[in-house]
């Protein structure tokens, strides 16, 4: 609905002088828009259904408190990305995945916090060396530490 | 150019240290990636892809096979030791694999596991270069009609067979049509879904979409629950496979191997619907029938023909006629894109000593694998071994490189992240991700070739059945929705 109403008219543009209607850019969002409708429709009724036959499945016992650090970790780890895509430009992709490695580690409980630390400066500088060196990548620098 | 010029122009592009070593590199790594639940040969696939932009297509895409063909492989080893497939092609392997490993046969299991998919894999390759070149010298007749039905039959059989649900296969494959139609328009030059951003222009970088769907959620769903859940691994015990076993079970290799070439053929379907096919057959043909789920070594043998069998057939849509026959091989056209082949029939006119250089290579992989496979057995308690909360953080910074050394574009990597958060809704709500990318790789073609019948037709719709080829297409299409559909119901009215 809100493609078919708001979207396509909005984010696609047709020129005024489309000689049919088959050869213009929107006829195509148009017809994916309808049938996507129509299978979610589908879906809508297949769900009704199932709730009127079958008991919903119940979704594997999670105590309260572990759900809610799971929902903490994906924020972070969503927050985390956000930042990534803040720093890449300005700290450069290296130490940027190299914090990257260390947060998202530290974010999953590693029981082997040496082992990633190590892993977090090495693997970085490794796929720097080989993008930059071999395959001839500008993998960005940012502005405080270039490497060589 | 007669079959021995191709042949030797073949032999001459690849008979290179490089082409082999990649080749080798590319099994070690496919099977390693298949053998750690959680990373899978698909994921492994896309994680090497970036490491091709340097290579010579040739190399490149053979490095790509090779990883194909060894995560299919490696995939049998922790479903065998710890009954948690490393591929959904090795799901049949666990019916009678984990309870040989359970009565000290592990050995043994993984020995006929790899004879099998060697085995399975040469007739594979062999089907693929039988069949490709007369698929492809059929598909030169094609015209946009004929391609737009082709390519409408794809879909429907991708979105029919690649999930628990019907509908959340074709939603899938919906919302990947309509991802594909962001960028200018081709035949206008107008602005589709850019929001007036010049990133957006030129549609959305196909590598950040694959690697955001496959790869990135895995790191949320183990941010989500970061307890690994791996088993507890078996040892290989004392007994290895005879050749006395092999013989017993070269019955069931043989038609596992051709239900493998068979269903990999058709684009969509996959390995793991033929290995349970393969091992079913194997077990209403066999005469040990009782014993299979029970730790039989031809359930084993039957299973790993069928889904190695596929490694090569799904080649055959992509090289014939363009078309990906499964998730992996979609990927993979992204390396012949970024060399700027288009596979299809007419590279078997264009670039015919990178055809047949694949075929030699593919040939010489069965080879490749059954070595490094007989040391990946042994080595298997290492590659468990690996943390895979150490691992997860590695892979996430594979990506942000991989990705961005596409385009050298940082924006690329955002779109990877959003694609990585998508991928993981669809996840939670059992969309299956594979005919989304499917999708995502055909929607242009369907579009195109749709607008270019138009085109040639002047708007006439009859086009689209222009002749035997078209009616033969929108025939097997809706044959396939009637065969879906009734499934469908069956399967409702039996619940």
């Amino acid at each position: 609905m809100f493609l078919g109403l708001f979207g396509i008219p909005r984010w696609v543009s047709s020129p005024s002088n489309v000689s049919n209607i088959v050869l213009s850019p929107t006829f195509w969002p148009y017809v994916l828009t309808v049938l996507t409708g129509l299978i979610a429709l589908g879906l809508l009724l297949a769900g009704w259904r199932m709730t009127d036959t079958q008991p919903v499945e119940q979704e594997e016992y999670q105590k309260q408190d572990s759900k809610m650090a799971s929902w903490l970790r994906l924020i972070a780890l969503a927050v985390l990305m956000g930042l990534t895509m803040f720093a890449l430009p300005r700290l450069g992709m290296v130490w940027t995945a190299m914090l990257m490695f260390v947060a998202t580690a530290s974010l999953f409980n590693t029981r082997h916090p040496l082992i990633a630390t190590v892993c977090a400066v090495v693997i970085p500088l490794i796929l720097y060396l080989f993008f930059a060196h071999v395959a001839g990548v500008a993998i960005p620098q940012g502005e405080f530490v270039r490497l060589p | 150019m007669s079959f021995t010029d191709s042949l030797m122009a073949g032999l001459g592009l690849v008979a290179t240290v490089d082409s082999f070593l990649a080749l080798f590199i590319g099994i070690c790594i496919g099977v390693v990636g298949g053998a750690i639940p959680g990373l899978s040969a698909t994921m492994a696939v896309a994680l090497t892809l970036p490491f091709t932009f340097s290579l010579q297509p040739i190399t490149g895409i053979l490095l790509l096979l090779g990883v194909y063909k060894g995560g299919i492989f490696g995939g049998s080893i922790p479903a065998i030791l710890i009954k948690t497939p490393g591929t959904p092609a090795s799901s049949a392997t666990i019916l009678d694999g984990y309870p040989m490993a359970e009565k000290g046969e592990a050995g043994r299991a993984l020995g006929m596991a790899l004879w099998a998919s060697c085995t399975a894999d040469l007739v594979s390759n062999l089907a693929l270069i039988f069949f490709a070149g007369f698929l492809a010298s059929f598909a030169l007749k094609f015209g946009p009609p004929e391609f737009f039905a082709l390519i409408l039959f794809s879909l429907t059989i991708i979105a029919g067979v690649s999930g628990e649900s019907l509908l959340r296969g074709a939603i899938g494959a919906l919302l990947g049509l309509l991802l594909a139609t962001v960028g200018l328009d081709l035949v206008y030059g107008t602005n589709r879904f850019t929001f007036g951003d010049p990133n957006l222009m030129g549609g959305l970088n196909f590598i950040a979409v694959l690697i955001g769907l496959f790869a990135i959620p895995e790191i949320i769903a183990m941010a989500w629950n970061p307890v690994a859940h791996l088993g507890q691994s078996r040892s290989l015990g004392q007994s290895k496979v005879s050749f006395a076993d092999y013989k017993r079970s070269f019955k069931s290799i043989v038609r596992g191997s051709l239900i493998g070439v068979f269903l990999g053929s058709i684009p969509g379907i996959g390995a793991a619907p033929s290995a349970f096919l393969s091992y079913s057959e194997a077990k209403r043909k066999s005469p040990n029938k009782d014993n299979f789920g029970k730790g039989e070594i031809e359930g084993v043998a039957a299973s790993e023909a069928g889904n190695n069998g596929v490694a090569g057939a799904t080649l055959i849509p992509l090289l014939a006629l363009g078309i990906p026959g499964d998730v992996i091989t979609a990927i993979i056209i992204g390396a012949f894109m970024i060399h700027g082949l288009q596979p299809g029939p007419m590279m078997f006119i264009l670039n015919v000593d990178i055809i047949y250089g694949l075929f030699i290579g593919l040939i010489v992989s069965s080879f490749f694998l059954f070595v490094v496979g007989g040391i990946a057995i042994k080595g298997f308690r290492f590659v468990a071994d690996i943390p895979k909360r150490i691992l997860m953080p590695a892979v996430l910074v594979l990506c942000i490189f991989g990705v961005f050394a596409v385009n050298n574009n940082i924006f690329d990597v955002g779109v990877m992240f959003v694609m990585g958060w998508i991928g993981y809704l669809l996840m939670r709500m059992h969309v299956p991700a594979a005919p989304f990318l499917i999708a995502f790789i055909l929607g242009p073609l369907l579009e195109d070739n749709f607008r270019q019948a138009m085109l040639m037709s002047g708007s006439d719709p009859m086009i689209l059945v222009r002749g035997p080829i078209t009616w033969f297409f929108w025939a097997l299409t809706v044959i396939t929705i009637i065969a879906i559909t009734r499934t469908v119901l069956k399967k409702s009215v039996q619940s």
